[in-house]
């Protein structure tokens, strides 16, 4: 079994249940065993507006709480993945800045090196776990359902500092869902962003582009949506039909978490993965599960 | 010698502008002087059509010095960071941490912060979360705690006095 | 060894004498043992600093001249030559830099001047023991290899061999012509390029000085300059030229026709697995493809090969081998050309997911009438007339991803394509370029662009972000900076202009020519300004888009000028080598061979004597003097000329 922290971040401990709980429940299978550490707190990223010195700092703080038990670090929230790789190019390449956290680290018996390697839910999937193992645990393929992917902006870009996945070009989700036996197809929407952020300051923009998205999406004649990431899910599932209200269509679109349909695909039961928890209309479709 | 702007009746502010640069210099590679002025952010920008955001316009006014004009506008916080304008540019500029620092810069100087901000960080000082633990609405209407859902607690920071020391201290520093 | 030395300090204007007390200097050098005289002048590079110093050499009876100047890099060969008219030997002369290595090194005059008078004392020390050389004579061939048959190559060669100099032009693919041949027009003329480039081929084919070695390749350069010895290697057409009169019937026959991608057609026709490239083909005979004729691939084609059948000449020969040659050269041209960068790499602009997103060299095969329609613009996925086309200029050029560099000719070639395209389809064909700069640069070029701007265009400016797949179209957003305004272009054939990288070979190829390459990676000429042409090799010379992307125009002005410089060296009957070579002392030789292991130019070999006793032997003609072996040798017997250990020792004890 392969270790990893788990670092859960905010949205997904406080709101986003269903991705914490098919996190929990389909990873496992798949060797990965998930430690719960203590003393996290926020990764920082929706802050580096405000003052981005309080987001490395927090970034760095929570990486310096895994490394304390040699941990790597597993973070399902595409916006913690990128706080936290920031993190890890900046004070990697500035060695003043390394040297400014770290005296601030001390005040709460911390200390930063940059030995925890980091991962997101599709790299894990996909490059560490692999396909062939994830093709071995299907007993409940997705059959005859066609489906949208959802990378957002955060596990894709700026792939300087080293993202999971190509910024153009991102496969890896289409190869994961079409071992769970689905079908995929591209569309010239894919790599738009769900405006999430903008729910801090302009929540109407923000569900214009959630809205904008999840209409495309219909159109092209999905059967649902599928994300990896609390910030942009709360806004396709939680809020789809506000979206649709804010850009004046009918929106009936399911929309999953990934490990959702892993956890499907491999004959879990829909409660355990949160399905109730999602506010689209995911019955749509006949998915596998008792 | 001079150049001013006519519309604004400012000149460049040298002294932030330097101080911008420097910032970015410290955080990544990008330098703001090589822009060419190409537009491609602004042609892929996710806040341009909705919002008027112009990632080159906030480059080209960086490299001028016009930097009040920005920090006291609205605009600068339209952008959501998507990230496209530092994938794509030709000449490796990054407008969206211009656009952060120039944020910071506007909180600095005690301008007001729009939105939830205040209180995102507000809560961050007390519990080290954007928000507290939230019931939410099930697919039939019920109710339901994290608790109920068998999750384990939620992970805080242990000591909240020394976290909050650090953060406090921090919250007025500069990059 | 000199005993009468005279020391010449240099002002170089003030670039010198600005951090360096030159007085004090002068005065400082008259003092060294060996120095009968020290003078100094402004500018000793000039006409008067050279007779102050021949001058001088007849007033003093000088023996040795040191000169306290620029880098020798600069006007070392210069004062060789000033010196030997002055009466001293060429090589009894040391230069001192003072200025790259001292004045324009450091800010503090005092320390400056002190480290001038240490780079004097080390040069009037070794001038002291340097010896008078000579230079040995090469015997040079009379002949040249130009490598490369497009139009600057077809240039060079037509100018050797008008010249009197036989040429041998070797060409990689099965023709002669190369980009200039897929052109269908040519700016700002909008001349037909097969009209003008045909008649040149033509004048090869039927040169008596031109041998042509075509669908051969260059593998092995040895030598140097004068006498290059070049293995060629010829591969096969499995067809037999002296029979094949290029009729074509064996094109028609082929099981394969219409199924093979056509490279001269940029992958936007099928071609047989026999073929002759495009219609004026030079030499017009046709070439078995290798990769994809199943007789070759498979030992078997149907019942029979449909060409053998078809070719009443009975040419074919599938029995025929790869040959390689060997010639001798004196002068070597390089004329290897340019490839296209494959846009996919910027995959937002969707050049791998729509058909109907091409480049600029594909869209010139689409209007070209010998092209894979015929000259008739159709959007590849539905065969369909555009109703609007879309140009966006500076794909991965000027780009600090892909390649930094303008591609020089992107704007002109698709305001040339604007042209065409509204010739061809009509005036209500709407035409957008989306355009950085717009660089018409050349003569004629500036009256072209505005001719395009009162032809309708639509200029946006600016650089799109992405390129998106509608339903039955293709759409692209693009911020004006003219009019501050975002557009939606919705639009049905996309032309990016790509940029121009070497060839994908260059790496491996630039190795085998022994020639340097700049940081994009094309050929590196010796000094971008004045010896745009020379490489850093002797015998060497570039031409063309190898040295870096350009126009035709200038292709042909470089082409020339390579062979000019060429034959500076093949008319002469015999050249003189640098006599800074190695050499062995023959007695302290313990044969030990570690100098030959080292040396990169094959120029030493073992020797045995009468004696029996064996010893290593430099061919100066080969040695560069790069002193590898001087530094390998564990006996010290190697040593180099002018650069003996027992002259760079005592300078190194007298500068410290």
């Amino acid at each position: 079994m392969k270790k990893y922290a788990l670092y859960p971040g905010c949205v997904m401990s406080t709101e986003q249940y269903a991705y914490e709980m098919s996190v929990r429940e389909s990873l496992p299978l798949l060797g990965v065993e998930l430690i719960d550490l203590q003393g996290f707190s926020c990764c920082g990223e929706p802050l580096k507006s405000v003052n981005q010195l309080l987001t490395l700092y927090l970034s760095a703080r929570n990486l310096a709480i895994a490394e304390k038990q040699k941990l790597d670090v597993f973070a399902p929230c595409a916006m913690c993945h990128l706080a936290l790789s920031e993190c890890k190019w900046v004070l990697g390449k500035n060695a003043d800045m390394k040297k400014r956290m770290n005296e601030m680290l001390a005040t709460e018996d911390l200390k930063y090196e940059g030995t925890s390697k980091l991962v997101h839910t599709v790299d894990l999937l996909h490059d560490h776990i692999g396909i062939e193992e994830i093709k071995k645990h299907v007993t409940k393929p997705l059959k005859g359902v066609k489906l949208a992917t959802h990378y957002g902006c955060h596990i894709i870009r700026p792939s300087e500092i080293g993202r999971p996945v190509d910024s153009e070009h991102p496969m890896k989700m289409e190869r994961i869902l079409e071992a769970l036996g689905a079908e995929t197809a591209e569309y010239p929407e894919k790599l738009d962003c769900c405006g999430a952020l903008l729910q801090i300051n302009l929540d109407e923009s923000a569900l214009t582009k959630s809205g904008q998205k999840l209409k495309a999406v219909q159109e092209h004649g999905f059967d649902g949506l599928v994300d990896v990431c609390p910030w942009c899910h709360k806004m396709f599932d939680a809020r789809q039909t506000k979206a649709g209200e804010t850009v004046a269509a009918k929106l009936d679109l399911p929309v999953f978490y990934l490990t959702q349909l892993l956890g499907l695909a491999f004959g879990i039961d829909k409660k355990k993965l949160g399905l109730e928890l999602n506010l689209s209309p995911v019955d749509n479709i006949k998915l596998g599960g008792k | 010698m001079s150049i001013v702007d006519l519309t604004s009746m400012g000149e460049a502010q040298a002294q932030l502008r330097t101080e911008i640069n420097e910032r970015l210099a410290r955080l990544q590679d990008e330098i703001s002087d090589y822009c060419f002025q190409c537009a491609k952010c602004t042609s892929g920008c996710e806040a341009h059509k909705l919002l008027e955001l112009e990632p080159h316009k906030i480059v080209a006014l960086l490299k001028r010095g016009l930097i009040d004009e920005m920090v006291n506008s609205d605009v600068i916080w339209t952008c959501m960071s998507c990230f496209k304008c530092r994938e794509r540019c030709p000449q490796k500029v990054a407008p969206v941490e211009i656009l952060f620092a120039l944020k910071n810069m506007a909180v600095a100087s005690g301008k007001q912060i729009p939105g939830k901000y205040t209180a995102m960080l507000q809560s961050i000082l007390s519990i080290g979360l954007l928000q507290d633990v939230q019931s939410v609405t099930t697919h039939d209407n019920k109710m339901v705690k994290r608790d109920d859902l068998g999750l384990p607690a939620v992970s805080k920071p242990m000591d909240a006095a020394k976290f909050q020391m650090v953060l406090s201290k921090l919250a007025i520093e500069k990059v | 060894m000199s005993n009468k030395l005279g020391v010449f300090v240099c002002h170089c204007g003030i670039n010198i004498s600005s951090t360096v007390d030159v007085d004090q200097l002068v005065k400082y050098a008259s003092n060294l043992d060996g120095v009968v005289v020290s003078k100094d002048y402004k500018y000793m590079c000039s006409d008067i600093g050279a007779n102050l110093i021949k001058d001088s050499i007849k007033k003093y009876k000088l023996d040795g001249v040191v000169i306290a100047c620029c880098s020798p890099r600069m006007h070392e060969h210069t004062f060789r030559g000033v010196v030997e008219t002055g009466g001293v030997n060429a090589f009894n002369l040391e230069i001192a830099n003072i200025r790259e290595q001292c004045s324009w090194a450091h800010d503090d005059k005092e320390r400056a001047t002190e480290k001038a008078e240490a780079l004097v004392r080390g040069a009037v020390a070794k001038a002291r023991l340097l010896e008078p050389l000579e230079a040995a004579k090469i015997k040079v061939t009379p002949e040249a290899l130009v490598i490369g048959g497009g139009i600057a190559g077809i240039q060079a060669s037509l100018d050797l061999a008008d010249g009197g100099h036989k040429v041998y032009l070797v060409e990689k693919t099965p023709s002669i012509g190369g980009r200039m041949a897929q052109l269908d027009k040519t700016f700002p003329t909008l001349d037909c390029s097969s009209c003008i480039l045909t008649p040149k081929m033509m004048e090869v084919a039927n040169h008596p000085d031109i041998e042509l070695l075509s669908y051969s390749e260059v593998v092995g350069v040895e030598g140097s300059v004068g006498n290059y010895k070049i293995r060629i290697k010829k591969k096969p057409r499995y067809v037999d030229v002296e029979k094949c009169t290029g009729c074509g019937d064996c094109v028609e026959a082929c099981r394969l026709k219409d199924r093979i991608t056509s490279e001269f057609n940029m992958g936007m026709g099928k071609r047989s697995a026999i073929y002759i490239p495009f219609p004026q083909a030079i030499p017009l005979k046709c070439t078995v493809d290798p990769d994809h004729c199943l007789m070759l691939t498979r030992g078997k084609c149907g019942t029979g090969p449909l060409c053998v059948e078809a070719c009443e000449a009975d040419a074919i020969d599938f029995k025929q081998k790869e040959e390689e040659v060997e010639i001798d050269v004196g002068a070597i041209v390089v004329t290897t050309g340019y490839d296209v960068l494959d846009p996919s790499s910027l995959y937002e602009y969707g050049y791998a997911r729509s058909n109907d997103v091409i480049t600029t060299l594909e869209m010139e095969r689409l209007i070209s009438s010998s092209g894979p329609t015929g000259g008739e613009i159709l959007c590849p996925s539905s065969g369909e007339k555009p109703k609007s086309i879309t140009f966006i200029l500076c794909v991965g050029s000027r780009d600090e991803t892909e390649c930094n560099w303008c591609c020089r000719i992107g704007c002109m070639s698709a305001l040339k394509q604007v042209y065409l395209l509204k010739e061809k389809l009509g005036n209500d064909v709407e035409i957008n370029v989306c355009y950085t700069d717009i660089r018409s640069f050349g003569k004629g070029y500036e009256e072209f662009y505005r001719k395009i701007r009162g032809m309708k265009t639509n200029f946006f400016r600016g650089r799109p972000s992405e390129v998106r797949n509608a339903k039955d179209h293709l759409s692209i957003d693009i911020f004006d900076t003219t009019t501050n305004k975002l557009f939606e272009i919705t639009t049905d054939l996309v032309v990016l202009v790509p940029a121009l990288v070497p060839r994908a070979d260059a790496d491996e190829f630039a190795r085998v020519l022994h020639v340097s390459q700049s940081g994009d990676g094309f050929f590196l000429e010796a000094h971008p300004k004045l010896r745009p042409m020379d490489t850093f090799t002797g015998g060497i010379f570039i031409a063309g888009c190898c040295q870096g992307p350009k126009d035709i125009q200038d292709t042909v002005s470089m082409a020339s000028g390579a062979a000019s410089r060429a034959a500076t060296i093949l008319s002469k009957n015999e050249l003189e080598a640098e006599p800074q070579v190695a050499c062995v002392d023959e007695d302290a030789c313990s044969a030990c061979g570690v100098c030959i292991s080292v040396c990169t130019y094959n120029a030493i070999e073992l020797v045995k004597e009468d004696d029996g006793k064996s010893h290593a032997k430099v061919d100066e003609a080969l040695c560069k003097g790069c002193g590898a072996c001087v530094g390998a040798c564990p006996s010290g017997a190697m040593q180099q000329r002018g650069f003996k250990d027992k002259q760079i020792l005592p300078m190194v004890e007298e500068t410290i």
